[in-house]
């Protein structure tokens, strides 16, 4: 029954932000969000495994560009279904945990523990530059969600209105971001045909001037200036950079499968500075914040809480799974005439594909989220949410675990599997890791209190060694829910 | 009117309001009802006059970059070195470089703990890490204003507001623990810089060794031949290239539009790598900085003959080490392939050491001056720049946009080097005049006015 759900003592779940041991909110609003950060983690590998096993955009935009067979279609779906609404979703979580950590209830008009929320976030960046850094992997959020929870620190006071105001306004910036790209390429299109317009009236005119027999020095200049040759290439270099190429990925095969530790940072150090330094300012500061601020609307919306009506579930999940779904199609079937032909899109499309795209995962991951909540409530599937909760209690430990499996699966210091295995092969393993995972999650918390990551956060966000060991009579497991 | 701070206020009479920013006038703002001790004014006096010193030292090093294009820089130090661009040059290079950003850094550490512990918490309000978040969100805010609506690509208000955000779990720290890890994050920058000299050397080395193979009429690998032509982009990048310089000065003599075009993109671009790997630059200084006003340097409160002290080891050790920057690694360095070959660690390594040396200095000579009560009314002066240092930072711009850009007087590299800085002294007296007076009528300069108002969320009293 759903009472037994709100009496899991899941008083400890909401550790990974180092909430007190005694928790001002009731169980079950924890517990929800547990599930939805347990599902994000998992989810998201589907995307991640993608980086991590080879799967790069090049072959993506090969697959894309078959249209056709069940490699596409199956990359297609999961485009769909998770690229980009994974992330969304734990940032959404983050936010309403932000403001359950920061604002205590009752007490509106006071934030307690913002010094330690401060540490904690610094600590995540540094955890993120050690996921990047050290266990290689370029797509960290964790360097990102720590930036993000510092930026939007003075926000958390803001009423839930006003915060869903300011996730519309980031998102729209996020679209405008991607609308802007989008027309600097279409410039560079025109001073393009500009150039070669010129190269072709010279041609002529050199023709013309053969034929007349007008002597060398009178002819007018017949080469392009340094900066047309510039603007040449530089639309020349975006259709490159575009085109699928089977051969593009043969080196990075062959440096990602070296044994040298050195080597492998050479050649992904690249990818991670641009992840978070370029990629960081000109689109993910609003990718994350849009959703957190989201997270945070939602949750003083009242959205989390247990007297949320059904209904307005129902209607959420069906209106943000529906108009998310809606939008992904549209951005998926622009996204290959992009392919196809860029140049043709260009020249007939004043709108980028993915101009939307940030609206859509916001729908999505917001049509997700009801439908989790209301499975919840309605009493669905109990035992799937309970153990999604354990994931998500050690969230930061099996993000980071991901990496490190990954790392030894997948480059030349461990099996080297990089670029081997096929796109529904990197599923499985993607599946088997969840599943090592969600196994690994229930037992340790059988254990301990905290995963063992999260119980080194809290050790050094707080500066001193604290106890991991669970009180024997506590009991914690499915059986509650269960019975 | 009495007490101004619960005026300001409104409902809230505790709310904090004393020593907001760098840069605010905080003797000002006392509560009249309880004069402090003349101590405490002395010793907010010395941290303003400092950050005036600071602010207006800070356009010596701006002033090439809003006036001039960078080849002339080369074109200087290629030609005599007896001009007084070249002389010029070598005085400002050996005394100045890096040292006003340094001090202005450390000051803002320093800031960030007078903000802190002057405020008294009020149970039920907004607390005062919230102002603190708040007012640096806004600096972030008005750093990009700077950047991309007054085109000053130097802004640091941007860095410094983000820099910020990571101070504040560090105010209770020991100085000592301070000053270590603030030559800690120094020492990052400079190992990264060495990490970058060493891969160009690298690059260098594989070009050397493609050209010996071309004299000796062996045919290239394709390997060799990359090598080869990464170091000649590196190259061509590092001396000035006529229709590179052309088209910058055609951009910058042309309408507001333009440039804002042109500026865009270059702003962005240092932005993302500035904050990136520059960071450790700033946030070192920051917390030598939070340490060393917590050891009380810079609010007057360590002995005559400690600052005569500091004034000889800063000055004593940072003057030669700056001279030997200047002469080695800026002069040397000019021609960048010779020195690569020739050095193993560049020059350059030893740029936060004398810079670190050089602001103790010029902040102990400063100190003393004030004690012994030579030129009372010049640091007066400074202290009123200083105490509107966030107002006269945002007014270079502003002038010295105005005065050189196209869409402005236009004055872009029609002046010599040497010639710039007396635009530098023209802008001083101005500053110089304008803060006491402003101050005279106003109770903050009229940017940090809009600031506080900004990060209160109310309109502050003008006087």
């Amino acid at each position: 029954m759903i009472t037994d759900l709100e009496e899991t003592p899941a008083g400890e779940a909401f550790q990974t932000v180092t909430a007190p041991p005694v928790s001002p909110v009731p169980a079950n609003r924890i517990l929800a969000l547990d599930t939805l950060r347990g599902i994000g983690i998992l989810g998201g590998l589907f995307i991640s495994i993608w980086y991590f096993g080879g799967l790069n955009t090049n072959q993506q935009n090969g697959l894309l560009l078959h249209s056709k067979g069940i490699n596409y279609r199956l990359w297609g779906t999961v485009d769909l279904l998770f690229n980009g609404k994974m992330r969304a979703l734990i940032s959404i979580v983050f936010g309403a945990a932000m403001v359950l950590f920061l604002v205590r209830k009752h007490h509106e008009n006071k934030l307690h523990k913002s010094d330690l929320f401060i540490r904690r976030q610094m600590w995540l960046m540094a955890f993120g530059l050690i996921n990047s850094l050290l266990f290689l992997w370029a797509g960290d959020m964790l360097f990102h969600l720590g930036v993000m929870g510092i930026l939007l620190f003075p926000f958390v006071r803001l009423k839930a209105r006003a915060l869903l105001i300011a996730a519309i306004i980031t998102t729209l910036i996020f679209s405008a971001k991607n609308y802007w790209n989008y027309a600097d390429d279409r410039m560079a299109y025109s001073k393009f045909v500009a150039v070669i317009d010129f190269e072709k009236k010279i041609s002529k005119d050199s023709l013309l001037a053969v034929q007349q027999k007008i002597p060398a020095r009178e002819q007018k200049k017949d080469s392009l200036s340094k900066q047309q040759k510039d603007d040449k290439s530089a639309w020349e270099g975006i259709i490159n950079s575009r085109k699928y190429d089977p051969k593009k990925n043969e080196e990075g095969f062959k440096e990602t499968r070296s044994a040298s530790f050195g080597k492998i940072w050479n050649y992904i150090l690249p990818n991670i500075q641009y992840r978070e330094a370029q990629w960081t300012y000109q689109t993910g500061i609003w990718d994350f914040a849009g959703m957190i601020l989201l997270g945070m609307a939602l949750l003083k919306f009242g959205f989390f809480d247990v007297g949320f009506p059904r209904q307005k579930y129902l209607l959420l999940a069906l209106t943000g799974l529906a108009g998310g779904l809606l939008l992904g199609w549209y951005r998926l079937q622009y996204n290959q005439y992009v392919l196809q032909d860029y140049t043709r899109f260009i020249k007939t499309n004043r709108l980028p594909y993915n101009l939307f795209f940030p609206f859509e995962r916001g729908l999505l991951a917001l049509g997700y989220v009801s439908m989790v909540l209301l499975m919840i409530r309605s009493g669905v599937l109990k035992f799937l949410w309970w153990a999604f909760s354990r994931v998500g209690q050690l969230a930061l430990t099996n993000y980071l675990a991901q990496s490190i499996f990954c790392l030894l699966y997948f480059t030349g210091l461990g099996m080297g599997y990089f670029g081997r295995l096929q796109q529904y092969q990197l599923y499985l393993v993607a599946g088997e890791i969840c599943l090592i995972q969600t196994v690994f999650s229930v037992i340790w918390l059988k254990y301990y209190n905290y995963g063992p990551a999260e119980w080194l956060l809290r050790c050094l966000v707080n500066g001193k060694w604290l106890p991991n060991k669970m009180p024997v009579t506590e009991l914690s497991g499915p059986s509650a829910v269960i019975s | 009117m009495d007490n101004l701070a619960s005026q300001a206020s409104g409902n809230d009479p505790d709310l904090p309001i004393e020593n907001d920013s760098p840069g605010e006038g905080q003797e000002k703002v006392t509560d009249k009802r309880a004069p402090h001790p003349v101590d405490k004014a002395d010793r907010i006096l010395t941290v303003d006059m400092v950050r005036g010193f600071a602010v207006l030292g800070i356009l010596l090093m701006n002033i090439p970059f809003f006036g001039i294009d960078g080849s002339v820089i080369d074109t200087v130090i290629r030609g005599s070195h007896k001009t007084a661009d070249f002389r010029t040059m070598a005085a400002i290079f050996t005394f100045f470089d890096g040292t006003m950003r340094g001090l202005f850094s450390m000051l803002f550490g320093a800031g960030m703990i007078l903000f802190m512990l002057n405020k008294v918490e009020t149970p039920g309000g907004v607390t005062v890490v919230e102002y603190y978040y708040r007012r640096l969100l806004w600096l972030v805010f008005f750093g990009l204003i700077n950047a991309f609506i007054f085109l000053w690509p130097g802004d640091i208000l941007f860095y410094y507001g983000l820099c910020g955000m990571l101070l504040y779990p560090f105010r209770k720290t020991r100085a000592k623990w301070l000053i270590v890890i603030g030559i800690g994050f120094l020492s990052i920058g400079v190992f990264k810089m060495m990490l970058w000299y060493n891969e160009t050397k690298t690059t260098r080395a594989g070009y050397l060794v493609a050209v010996t193979a071309e004299k000796a009429k062996i045919k290239l690998t394709e390997k060799q031949k990359e090598a080869k032509a990464s170091w000649e982009e590196i190259e061509k990048n590092q001396r000035p290239d006529t229709s590179r310089v052309n088209r910058n000065l055609r951009k910058m003599h042309s309408g507001y539009g333009t440039i804002f075009n042109y500026f865009v993109p270059r702003n962005a671009n240092f932005e993302t790598w500035g904050m990136y790997h520059g960071i450790w630059d700033m946030i070192g200084m920051m917390f030598i900085g939070m340490g060393l006003f917590t050891l009380g340097f810079f609010s007057n409160r360590l002995s005559t003959s400690t600052y005569a002290m500091w004034l000889l080891a800063g000055y004593g050790l940072g003057i030669p080490i700056g001279y030997i920057y200047f002469s080695k690694g800026i002069v040397g360095s000019i021609d960048f392939g010779p020195y690569l070959d020739a050095y193993s660690v560049p020059h350059w390594v030893l740029y936060d050491l004398r810079r670190l040396f050089l602001c103790i200095g010029h902040a102990s000579l400063l100190l003393l001056v004030y004690r012994s009560r030579i030129v009372p009314w010049l640091m007066k002066i400074l202290a009123s720049v200083g105490q509107m240092a966030f107002t006269n930072y945002l007014m270079q711009s502003i002038i010295c946009t105005l005065f050189f850009y196209g869409y402005g007087s236009d004055n872009y590299n029609k002046l010599k080097y040497h010639q710039l800085y007396y635009v530098v002294g023209a802008v001083w007296i101005f500053q110089m005049i304008f803060s006491p007076l402003w101050l005279k009528y106003f109770r903050f300069g009229p940017f940090e006015w809009v600031w506080r108002s900004l990060t209160y969320g109310r309109k502050q009293l003008r006087n």
